[in-house]
C-alpha cells in the first residue's frame, strides 16, 4: 500500500536518531512518535512539556511531549540539502508500528507544503509559501 | 521517475529499515534498537518500523 512517507529524523543535545520513515497525516493535530525513539535519544520522559490523551487508529494513546529538533532529509541529496527546526514532539508509549514518526499540522505541514498523489506513487514537501504562489493567498498573515 | 517499492514478505514481525534509492530491505531485527544502530552506520538507509502479521488490524494513523 502507497502512504506518504518522507525521511527525517530527530536531534536533541547532541544525539540523533538515524533516518527515519515519518507518515504524513494531514488529520493529525501535530507531530508523534514513537518512546523508542525518546529511548534513542536520552530523553527522560518523566521530565515532559505537556501530556495528552489522543485517539488514534480506533484507540487512545497518552503523548508526553518534548521540544526536539526535527530533521527533513532528502532521498537522493546529501546532508546539505537537510532541514531542521525545533518543535514539540508527542512521544507515545508502546507504539511500534510501521512508521515511528507521524507529520501533522503543528510542526510540519505547518512548514512546508505537501502535495501527495496516490496516481503519482509519489510526494513533493516544498515550502509553505508554494501553496499560497500556487493558489493565491487564502489566510492573511 | 519510478516508485520505490518495497516487499514486506518474510519480514512480519520484525523491525526493517530499507534502501532509499532501491527500495530492498537491508536490515531486519526483531530488536529496533538493532536495526536502529545499524542504520546509523550506513547512507541512503531509512528505518521504517515493525512490518505487521497478515493478520493484524490495518491502522490509520498509529499502529
Amino acid at each position: 500500500m502507497f502512504r506518504p512517507f518522507v525521511p527525517v529524523s530527530l536531534a536533541v543535545a547532541g544525539a540523533s536518531t538515524p533516518e527515519l520513515e515519518g507518515l504524513i497525516d494531514t488529520g493529525a493535530d501535530g507531530v508523534l512518535a514513537s518512546d523508542l525513539l525518546a529511548e534513542e535519544l536520552g530523553i527522560d520522559l518523566s521530565e515532559h512539556e505537556g501530556e495528552a490523551t489522543h485517539a488514534v487508529g480506533g484507540r487512545t494513546v497518552i503523548a508526553r511531549y518534548k521540544t526536539v529538533a526535527l530533521r527533513l532529509h532528502h532521498h537522493d541529496a546529501g546532508p546539505e540539502e537537510l532541514r531542521q527546526w525545533e518543535t514539540l514532539v508527542g512521544f507515545v508509549e508502546g507504539w511500534h508500528s510501521f512508521g515511528l514518526v507521524l507529520l501533522g499540522s503543528v510542526g510540519f505541514l505547518d512548514r512546508w507544503t505537501v502535495t501527495a498523489s496516490r496516481f503519482a506513487q509519489a510526494i513533493a514537501v516544498e515550502d509553505r509559501n508554494a501553496f499560497d504562489n500556487r493558489f493565491g493567498i487564502v489566510a492573511p498573515a | 521517475m519510478k516508485p520505490i517499492r518495497t516487499d514486506f514478505r518474510g519480514y512480519e514481525g520484525k523491525f526493517v529499515a530499507t534502501d532509499t534509492r532501491t527500495g530492498k530491505i537491508v536490515i531486519a531485527d526483531e530488536d529496533p534498537k538493532v536495526v536502529m544502530e545499524k542504520a546509523r552506520k550506513l547512507d541512503h538507509v531509512v528505518v521504517g518500523g515493525r512490518v505487521p502479521h497478515a493478520d493484524e488490524p490495518l491502522y490509520v494513523g498509529l499502529g
